[in-house]
């Protein structure tokens, strides 16, 4: 008995160990991942007596900062928020009944405090006057306000990015909402049909329309299944089996070129290219540029819907290569594949967060720009950018046209089934030097080039 | 000097520790919340150590030659509740403390008329009968208090009968197991090298297997039918010494436990929480995926006493004050509490390898499993490692049955490493 009574000790006690273990696991190493969850209240209870990080611009001026507020034994620190609707696609909320979203709640870690290894030592660090990191963005405050305007009253998102960086510069959503009155407005948002609590530029999920056709024509260029001297034909339509595919308004384009058929969005020449290059190099483009996968953005984008290729019909192959079918994508997937074209084929991970410091100016950390992707190669790259310059130049997207800069970009008039067509304007500029990918979609905005071009106009008049 | 002395001189200067971390831990708590005015603190700090004085005495008065490292341990498990009790429900604190002298009269009681522990050996079927009458009584009459059916009321009254009940149970089994342990021991079925116990030697476990059952059934009471039924097998391979019983046990387990998931929703849904707290962090999942918040503010230094948030935490008092102490004395509490209670287990097991008979040896091993199994499944739960059952954590959760059950055991335990 004695030696069984041995056996248990040890495995019990065994079992203790097992429990220790784990406890250092879960409050050693997950501890921070629990602090940062956008359901813990701790972070938002902190911040009223531990000021929060400012979210501050490119410039250095401040998106949101936290107050002192109250008095006496109701002191408290309130957040404040700077042109708040404009920027509450990125900032998000913070609040005691409804958690956080947006940088407040992917950034909580380093606005909040917990990151900083002091917090991290108990009572003792009580000692030092506590205060969140400030975080910066390499969001340009100005331009996020020329672009919020520029969208006027209609329902849409707006992605200003660079390049050779991947910074983004602006991020608009419209319809937005005021962060500071959330609590006070929550139950008049959730009730708005037009969910203004989304942030259509990363989680917006629209069909690209013709606007994805500068991709297809790379892929054929890379590809070798066509060239600049291929000549197409449009009589209007193309028949594809039982399915035939329109020209807008099925006017016949006659004898085109690809520069003249990217120029004139031909429905015809794309669902023609589509059909050469075939399911598998359709797919493989699609992965090629990113839209297969979640780029590590500070925010929580959505993923772009991509067809079944294996699965789909040639009318439907076809229906895909000019942005129409079951393709749903993302604005800032739209900006990711305009920047491969403008940047030598070469997608930069896109930036929000620059750097993280605390109050005394010293950097905690940076964030460099990164290499995401490598699509097509520089050659392809520029082919399709001077293809590009020519839909600006005389094509469906002269809209878009500053005196003065060679921009080029390619509009897209995507029908769905909410309603009028979604409008889309993606392009980069200057041509020579490419400085700024814009991306403008205008929900159920009409055409393209009537509506979203004149938006990115404004934006490409105020930057340059 | 004689072993007694040498005995009781540890434990007094162990006490003194205890009443050091009693009075460190309310000057926090009261400083912070400034909840307790200074009088009624000194009154509470006072009666705490004068419990100790009062106890350390009676066993000096009765030469008491008992493990010095019990009272003590247990000393301190209780004073970290007060003062956690103190600082989540300053309102309950002189309940707890109330609480806290029953289990010390509880704990007189058994060291003065229990010296020889293995007098209870006689009366073994009479004390099985009255834990089964317990349990039935709580059937019958069981009020639904927090979601367990399980209390009893008499008039102001109010308690777990459960609590005693496992306690008379592990009494009777350790009777009854050694009478019948050889014969476990040597059961044979079929012949050759490989041979089973005889089915008909299987009945007791039928028995438990059934009471486990029907408590989890009837009373919804997972906690007390879990720790119930690991208790008894522990019990029976300590008996019998034949890994046979436990795998057979655990089979049984398994498949009343899957039958029930299929059968009985308050226990499908406890799994599922355990499975997957965050599928809905803010319906059922609530409580546990709020104690891991508290768990993982705490870090490893803690956020200091007084200073988190435990209070997110429903149940923080009772159940879940693992999760208190994990948010505001960090993994070095919650390891330190660990290693306190591993303490008293092992000079728990220590006392029955040390027993002179084999009754008082089962009867340490059993009560010290219970504790063992007690603690870990209220640790384990409260942490997700495994499915959270509601029992309390012994010696430190708020609760008047609870804690005299608890020096009920520690006083069993004191009697037995007297005679080792």
């Amino acid at each position: 008995m004695k030696e069984s009574i041995r056996r248990v000790t040890i495995f019990l006690l065994g079992l203790f160990i097992v429990l220790g273990a784990y406890l250092t696991y879960l409050q050693a190493f997950q501890g921070s991942k629990l602090n940062a969850h956008a359901l813990n209240r701790r972070s938002r209870e902190m911040s009223k007596t531990v000021p929060r990080g400012s979210i501050i611009d490119k410039n250095g001026n401040n998106v949101v900062r936290s107050v002192p507020a109250g008095s006496g034994k109701n002191a408290y620190y309130a957040r404040e928020y700077v042109d708040g609707a404009i920027f509450a696609p990125l900032t998000g909320f913070i609040s005691d009944k409804y958690g956080k979203t947006g940088l407040e709640n992917s950034y909580d870690q380093y606005l909040s405090g917990i990151a900083n290894p002091r917090f991290q030592l108990g009572p003792i660090s009580r000692l030092w006057q506590r205060r969140g990191y400030n975080i910066t963005l390499s969001v340009d405050g100005n331009l996020q306000r020329t672009a919020y305007q520029a969208l006027g009253n209609h329902r849409g998102a707006i992605i200003v990015m660079e390049p050779g960086t991947g910074r983004i510069l602006a991020m608009v959503s419209k319809p937005t909402f005021d962060p500071a009155q959330i609590d006070k407005s929550w139950q008049d948002i959730l009730a708005n049909p037009e969910s203004p609590l989304l942030n259509r530029a990363i989680q917006g999920l629209y069909p690209p329309g013709s606007a994805i056709k500068p991709l297809v024509a790379a892929a054929a260029l890379e590809e070798g299944v066509s060239n600049l001297q291929k000549i197409y034909k449009s009589p209007g339509y193309l028949k594809i089996g039982n399915y035939t595919l329109h020209e807008v308004n099925d006017q016949p384009l006659g004898e085109l070129s690809l520069e003249k058929a990217l120029a004139l969005s031909s429905n015809v020449a794309f669902g023609q290219i589509g059909l050469d290059l075939g399911r598998d190099r359709v797919a493989k483009y699609f992965d090629k540029f990113g839209f297969n996968r979640e780029p590590a953005l500070a925010l929580p984008a959505e993923k772009s819907r991509l067809p079944q290729f294996n699965k789909l019909a040639d009318g439907e192959l076809a229906q895909t290569a000019i942005g129409q079918g079951e393709l749903l994508v993302t604005p800032l997937s739209m900006a990711l594949m305009t920047a491969a074209l403008a940047n030598q084929g070469v997608i930069m991970k896109p930036l929000l967060v620059t750097a993280v410091t605390d109050t005394q100016g010293q950097t905690i950390k940076t964030f460099k720009p990164e290499v995401w992707l490598n699509p097509v190669d520089p050659q392809t790259a520029n082919t399709v950018q001077a293809l590009m310059e020519e839909v600006v130049a005389w094509g469906t997207g002269t809209a878009a046209k500053v005196r003065g800069i060679r921009i080029a970009g390619k509009t897209g008039t995507a029908e769905n089934p909410h309603g009028p067509a979604h409008a889309w304007f993606i392009g980069f500029a200057p041509v020579e030097k490419p400085r700024l990918v814009v991306v403008v979609i205008v929900e159920n905005g009409g055409s393209g080039g009537a509506v979203a071009a004149p938006v990115a106009r404004q934006i490409f008049a105020e930057a340059l | 000097m004689l072993k007694t002395d040498v005995n009781r001189k540890i434990e007094r200067e162990l006490l003194g520790l205890v009443a050091v971390t009693l009075i460190i831990g309310w000057t926090i708590v009261a400083s912070y919340t400034g909840l307790l005015t200074p009088l009624p603190l000194a009154g509470v700090l006072f009666g705490c150590c004068v419990i100790f004085v009062i106890l350390h005495g009676l066993l000096r008065y009765l030469k008491h030659g008992g493990d010095p490292l019990l009272l003590p341990i247990a000393g301190m498990l209780a004073v970290i509740g007060l003062v956690f009790v103190s600082r989540l429900q300053p309102a309950l604190l002189l309940y707890q403390l109330t609480w806290f002298a029953t289990g010390a009269i509880g704990f007189a009681v058994i060291t003065c008329w229990l010296r020889k522990p293995e007098q209870l050996r006689l009366y073994k079927y009479l004390i099985g009968i009255c834990g089964l009458l317990l349990m039935l009584l709580t059937i019958i009459f069981g009020v639904n208090i927090g979601g367990n059916k399980s209390w009893l009321v008499l008039g102001q009254l109010r308690f777990e009968p459960a609590e005693f009940a496992k306690i008379l149970l592990v009494i009777f089994l350790a009777g009854y197991l050694e009478e019948k342990g050889k014969l476990l021991a040597d059961s044979r079925w079929g012949t050759g090298k490989f041979t089973l116990p005889h089915p008909l030697h299987l009945g007791p476990m039928l028995v438990m297997w059934g009471i486990a059952l029907i408590l989890l059934v009837i009373e919804k009471d997972l906690g007390a039918a879990l720790l119930y039924y690991s208790t008894f097998l522990t019990m029976l391979y300590m008996a019998s010494g034949r890994l046979f019983y436990v795998g057979l046990g655990s089979v049984l387990m398994v498949l009343g436990g899957w039958l029930s998931y299929h059968l009985f929703d308050h226990v499908r849904v406890r799994f599922d929480i355990w499975l997957n707290p965050w599928a809905e962090p803010e319906g059922i999942g609530y409580q546990i995926v709020q104690s891991l918040f508290a768990l993982g503010a705490g870090g490893i230094l803690g956020t200091g006493l007084s200073t988190g948030s435990p209070e997110f935490v429903p149940a923080v008092h009772t159940d879940f004050v693992f999760a208190a102490i994990g948010e505001e004395l960090g993994l070095a509490g919650t390891l330190m509490i660990l290693l306190l209670y591993v303490l008293l287990i092992y000079r728990g097991f220590r006392a029955a390898m040390l027993a002179k008979n084999e009754f008082c040896a089962l009867l340490a091993a059993g009560l010290s499993s219970l504790l063992a199994w007690q603690t870990f499944v209220i640790v384990g739960g409260v942490t997700k490692l495994v499915p959270l059952t509601g029992v309390t954590l012994p010696f430190i959760s708020y609760g008047g049955s609870s804690m005299l059950a608890s020096f009920i055991i520690l006083g069993l335990l004191h009697n037995i490493s007297e005679n080792g």
